[in-house]
């Protein structure tokens, strides 16, 4: 299936290139590379491309990165700068900046570096600060400016456009925070609900997290090097997390690794680093982008919105939602993903319609920018559509039980319960199938997989008799009780599609369009984190427990004649990484504490699991 | 299933691809096809094909299919499509090709039975079994077809298989040699629909569906079967439920599917339908043939070639066994799924061994020198072996024994890494067998069962909470298994009733890679500890001791289910890993076990319910394996 697919996305890849675009930015910008004072004296490297054309006076645009502003050198030209290729065409003043302590900045990098709400000296410094002391050294040196700044990003960038925002500088006229890391121990990179997402961040901070002594071109070797064509494999063996500080792995020599692995609760190091505390009173025009099927910052986009429109209700906040992996909006075109046919260029719509405009229109005085309050695509039935709040109004939060015999409904009528051994050695993969890195589509991949297995309970609805559509937030509310002290629960949210669904010409064998249950939303909750992220508890063992959280929103409708599908178990291996199913310190727990538990699911008169969901009036 | 039919309509494979249309033209302009009605002992007329080559410059031997799959085209003038076969080889002998509607079916008259029981004393006319159509068939064929040579073969595979095993018991003196290829011997041991009385549902409901219609009147269409509404048979079954919703289902005029149902033990309705009754005193040249790697009828091809070696001893036996699917012998024979047989063996099986056979004892052409008792192809190091007893005679049964850690050791062998721990009283692996999440047979969502789950890569089942799996240490040497392996589990459930499925595994190296000049499935798959399931076989615990006389489980009490799997013909090379996987369901393959002792083809859905499952590795509650290796 994976090359099946691949072969889609490598076909889009193609299609775009066009040869002429390559010397565009040589031909009208001047490039100029230098260091930037900041208040504590510590010097930023950024890069500056100017339009040739002196004819008008531009705007900035800027976007400032952990991950290497290179090409380095005053000669070397990047081939493609800017948000996207018309705003290149457009022409702004592009700037790159490496943040403070990485690659060819100096200082010292913090993870997420937390913001300083009270300045008290030029020694407290943040991103907010560095950025307002570019900002301003940018006005006073760069000529033909018009007195102007954009800022952008996606991903780390994007948490560093966010991170503009409080304390702004007042020529920060626009700002396009795009999958910005907002909260990794709630909901982005890092941790979900707690839950440690092991395969993604053993990966990237064997590149990110190594440490530095100076600035540098190029960080060199990984922090170790290890290679694996089967993920599930590779941790599973590897055993406990903690075997990731063994000689072979991190060894603890990257400094985040530590911190990631040191801080197992919501504690302060989390709550400094969460940047939606300091989202008040914005005026700063701002476009929130994110991805439906981003498997690393779905939450950063949507609660970066959500935030700020709490925060700062009159501000000109947007928010734009496409049926996108992380940052596939900048890519040149967005037609499909795994199974999914949406049916137009949806990048390309974003880049030009939304983005340029966003810029154009607030750094330029260019143009309108008349895009609605929430500009979303709605998977399922494949269209965009503009909503004047998000979530929309026109919502009802219905609840659905989980019922016997695999059935789910809004009839409150239940009994019974349901349970399953879940055993951490035998964990409930994300993915079917081997693959060396993480599965991007597992996002949107058919759960039969996991239906068969005995560790994962389902239940479905009937035959939708009309179309059915979600918009909104859904919620989980489970009455679990578990014979450990502590377990895991994954919630995934399913599209069930007819018997009557075609395959796809020459599909493998082993696929099969007919029945395919599709992902539309998942999460994991570690249990002990039910009731707080800050201050954990222990289950009692047999009883009775609520277990609620959120599942991130979806903007999907469900077709007539598809079914709506709910999966709970307690693994989702090795996305997240495996809990002891005994209540302690994860990180130093040896491989005798995991423990197989058996969980039970009540649905009886008294005890009621329930989903709750934001169905869109008709 | 589907292709199971299509196989056996198409009559063999795609071998020869090249020079089609020269070759159907030389054959319609050398041969003449004749379609008689030959009158059987009791007056039943049997339809019969016959390809006869124009030349007569010598006198030609026959060689017969007979099949219950129809002896498709219909009409003098409308040829089979040998020339895509490898058996064009025959015309191009000039062989005179007969196939024939078995009694009842297609165009001939009479009634069908299924696997019809042998006769031994035939005392009048009436007694008539498979045997005796054949043997007047012959006869009547040796009289009205001129031109022969008064010598006949016999061919079939699957079904025609347990045909040619029927002719070869006729007895009749023109029949020199036969070859019964993945016969159909026993249904409720072995072969397709049961294993060790484990009901195969899935190949049983969806080919009983078309293949049991009542035909009363010949026809030369049997129509559809059942077309299921989910496209996942995984799904289907499981929402089809216990087997009586599936006989609701596939109606009440496949009477066949009714009368299974009727015999849920080895009684003697069973016993009267194996095929293996009849085989003493086997007077022509036999040549066995079977896939190690065969879905279907594996067990067959071993068994009836055992049991022709004791009790007819004094028999020209041979057998040939290859790894191959179903009929894979008839077609490309250098891969199954994604296991690669680094030579094209089904080409090898052709050209080495049947063509020379029927050449030989047809013909009196060539020798059969270089065709062994038994020529057996042996997976993993990818070698023809031959034999002059199967199992070898050098082979040595070696107890494979069950330890903590999930590891397995030789009893004899003291220099394992691993060292078990001091086995408690009660030590033991468990697991929770849920009827409602039986473990998937296969990998991925199929319609129809597929054949190349018996090489298939096991890695989707080790990750399941309700399959064991145990493993040797890496291994230092090459270890070479010849022969049947036995499962001895000691067990308790805490229930009265459960399967057990054993499997042997060939774990690849980590850094496995096949090399490209190997001919393969042309599909990327990661080979790297590949789970290459070597051999597979389900035991319903109830008749752990008597498959005439179920017997309960007491729960919680341990109880040894000791049972054979079909003789292995693989090498687990050096650096491999041997592993063996126990599970409690098979599905949709096997139908689900209620987990309760019970009259399973009577259960109701409620009657399925969750079981506890231990296999014992204590000193004293030892589960083992035995195992056949080579020295």
């Amino acid at each position: 299936m994976k090359q099946f697919i691949s072969c889609l996305l490598l076909c889009c890849s193609l299609s775009v290139v066009a040869q002429n675009d390559n010397n565009f930015v040589k031909e009208h910008f001047i490039k100029m590379d230098t260091m930037i004072p900041m208040r504590d004296g510590i010097k930023l490297y950024t890069i500056i491309y100017m339009p040739k054309d002196n004819s008008v006076t531009y705007p900035f645009l800027m976007e400032r990165t952990p991950y290497s502003s290179a090409p380095y050198g005053d000669t070397n030209y990047s081939k493609r700068i800017g948000p996207n290729p018309t705003l290149m065409k457009e022409k702004y003043i592009f700037v790159y900046q490496d943040v403070r302590g990485r690659y060819m900045s100096e200082g010292v990098n913090l993870e997420v570096t937390p913001y300083i709400a009270s300045k008290k000296s030029k020694k407290d410094v943040d991103e907010s600060s560095d950025t307002y002391d570019t900002v301003d050294w940018l006005l006073k040196n760069i000529k033909n400016n018009n007195g102007r700044v954009g800022l952008y990003g996606i991903s780390y960038p994007g948490f560093y456009a966010t991170a503009s925002l409080p304390g702004a500088h007042p020529a920060i006229r626009a700002v396009s925070p795009q999958a910005p890391i907002s909260d990794e121990f709630a909901g982005d990179d890092v941790n979900h609900n707690g839950a440690f997402f092991l395969m993604d961040n053993f990966n990237f901070m064997n590149y990110f997290g190594k440490d530095r002594k100076g600035p540098v071109k190029d960080y060199g070797a990984q922090v170790f090097s290890f290679n694996t064509k089967d993920m599930y494999d590779f941790f599973l063996r590897l055993g406990p997390v903690k075997n990731t500080q063994s000689e072979k792995y991190f060894n603890n020599k990257s400094t985040i690794w530590n911190e990631y692995l040191q801080h197992d609760t919501y504690d302060e190091y989390w709550k400094s680093r969460n940047i939606r505390n300091h989202l008040k009173n914005i005026t700063i025009p701002t476009l929130v982008v994110g991805g439906w099927f981003d498997a690393e910052d779905l939450f950063g986009a949507l609660k970066t919105y959500q935030t700020i429109e709490k925060g700062s209700p009159k501000n000109n906040n947007f928010l734009v939602m496409g049926p996108w992996t992380h940052g596939a909006w900048e890519s040149k075109e967005w037609k499909q993903f795994a199974t999914h046919d949406f049916e137009s260029n949806t990048s390309k719509y974003f880049q030009d319609s939304l983005e340029a405009s966003f810029f154009n229109y607030y750094l330029k005085d260019k143009g309108s920018f008349s895009a609605s309050e929430a500009t979303v695509f709605e998977t399922g039935s494949n269209k965009w559509t503009s909503y004047p709040s998000w979530p929309p109004a026109n919502v009802v939060q219905t609840e659905f039980y989980l019922n016997d015999h695999q059935k789910i409904s809004t009839n409150k009528e239940t009994t019974g319960f349901d349970e399953y051994v879940s055993d951490p050695n035998k964990p409930v993969p994300y993915t079917n199938g081997f693959y060396g890195s993480r599965n991007n589509d597992y996002m949107a991949e058919d759960q039969r997989f996991a239906s068969m297995r005995p560790d994962v309970l389902s239940y479905e609805t009937e035959e939708l008799s009309e179309d059915l559509t979600l918009t909104g937030e859904i919620t989980a509310e489970l009455q679990v009780s578990i014979t450990g002290t502590d377990a895991d629960f994954i919630v995934k949210l399913i599209d069930v599609l007819p018997q009557n669904e075609p395959n796809f010409k020459n599909a493998p064998r082993g696929f099969q369009m007919a029945g395919y249950q599709r992902l539309v939303r998942a999460e994991v909750m570690r249990g002990k984190f039910r009731n707080s992220l800050e201050k954990p508890e222990a289950f009692l063992p047999g009883v009775v427990t609520q277990v609620k959280f959120n599942l991130n929103d979806v903007a999907h409708t469900f077709k007539k004649g598809h079914k709506l599908m709910i999966q709970v178990q307690s693994s989702w291996f090795p996305l997240v990484d495996r809990n002891p199913q005994q209540f302690m310190y994860i990180a130093a727990a040896e491989a005798h504490d995991f423990k197989k538990a058996t969980i039970r699911l009540y649905h009886d008169a008294e005890h009621k699991s329930k989903i709750t969901l934001p169905i869109q009036k008709k | 299933m589907q292709r199971f039919m299509i196989f056996l309509l198409c009559i063999t494979g795609t071998y020869f691809s090249s020079a089609q249309n020269g070759d159907s033209a030389w054959f319609r302009n050398n041969y003449t096809k004749v379609e008689k009605y030959i009158p059987m002992r009791d007056g039943v007329k049997l339809f019969t094909t016959f390809y006869i080559p124009n030349d007569q410059s010598e006198k030609h031997p026959f060689l017969m299919v007979r099949t219950p799959y129809s002896c498709y085209p219909y009409g003098e003038n409308s040829f089979a499509n040998y020339w895509t076969s490898f058996r064009f080889a025959y015309i191009k002998e000039n062989y005179i090709m007969v196939t024939q509607d078995v009694r009842g079916r297609y165009m001939s008259e009479g009634k069908f039975e299924d696997v019809r029981p042998f006769i031994k004393d035939k005392k009048t006319s009436k007694d008539i079994d498979e045997a005796s159509d054949t043997w007047d068939t012959v006869d009547w064929m040796l009289k009205n077809i001129n031109n022969n040579n008064g010598q006949v073969g016999v061919v079939g595979t699957s079904y025609p298989g347990f045909y040619a095993t029927e002719a070869a018991l006729s007895g009749h003196p023109a029949i020199k040699a036969v070859s019964p290829q993945a016969p159909v011997t026993d249904w409720f041991i072995g072969d397709d629909f049961h294993h060790k009385g484990v009901f195969f549902a899935m190949d049983g409901f969806f080919f009983y569906s078309s293949f049991g219609k009542p035909h009363p009147i010949p026809t030369k269409d049997y129509g559809e079967g059942y077309t299921p509404t989910i496209k996942d048979n995984y799904a289907f079954f499981l929402k089809a439920g216990a087997l009586k919703n599936l006989s609701a289902m596939i109606g009440d005029s496949i009477a066949f599917w009714h009368e299974l149902m009727k015999h849920p033990n080895y009684d003697a309705w069973w016993k009267a339908r194996n095929a293996r009754n009849g085989i003493f005193n086997v007077k022509p040249a036999m040549l066995w043939v079977g896939g190690l790697f065969d879905a279907e009828d594996c067990w067959g091809a071993w068994n009836s070639y055992k049991a022709c070696e004791s009790q007819s001893p004094q028999t020209n036996s041979r057998i040939v066994m290859g790894p191959w699917y179903h009929g894979q012998w008839s077609r490309e024979g250098s891969f199954l799924g994604n296991v690669r047989f680094g030579s094209n063996t089904s080409a090898y099986y052709q050209q080495q061994i049947e063509i020379p056979f029927f050449n030989y004892y047809l013909k009196n052409k060539g020798n059969v020198d270089a065709i062994s008792e038994a020529n057996i192809f042996f997976s993993g190091e990818n070698k023809w072996k031959t034999f002059s007893s199967w199992p070898p005679a050098s082979v040595q049964n070696k107890i494979l024994i069950l330890e903590d850690k999930n590891h397995l050791r030789f009893a004899d062998d003291k220099s394992s890494k691993i060292k078990p721990e001091k086995n408690t009283g009660n030590s033991f692996y468990e697991y929770t067998s849920d009827p409602a999440h039986p473990v998937p047979y296969t990998e991925g969502v199929q319609t129809d069962r597929t054949r190349e789950y018996m090489t298939d890569d096991q890695r989707f089942a080790s990750s399941r909470t309700d399959v064991l799996s145990f493993e040797m240490d890496e291994l230092s040497k090459d270890l070479t298994l010849a022969g049947p392996v036995i499962a001895d589990l000691v067990t308790s459930i805490s229930t009265t009733d459960a399967d057990f499925v054993v499997k042997l595994i060939d774990v690849f190296p980590d850094t496995f890679n096949y090399s490209n000049n190997e001919v393969g499935n042309g599909k990327e798959y990661p080979m790297g500890g590949y789970q290459m399931l070597v051999r597979a076989e389900i035991m319903r615990g109830k008749f752990r001791n008597s498959f005439e006389r179920p017997e309960t489980f007491i729960p919680g009490k341990p109880y040894h289910v000791k049972f054979e799997l079909p003789d292995v013909a693989h090498t687990f090379k050096k650096g491999h890993r041997l592993m063996i996987q126990v599970q409690s369901s098979w599905f949709p393959l096997a139908d689900r076990n209620p987990q309760q002792f019970m009259n399973i083809y009577e259960a109701n859905d409620a009657d399925f319910i969750k079981s506890d499952v231990r296999i014992h590795h204590a000193e004293s509650n030892q589960t083992t394996f035995i195992l056949p290796v080579m020295p």
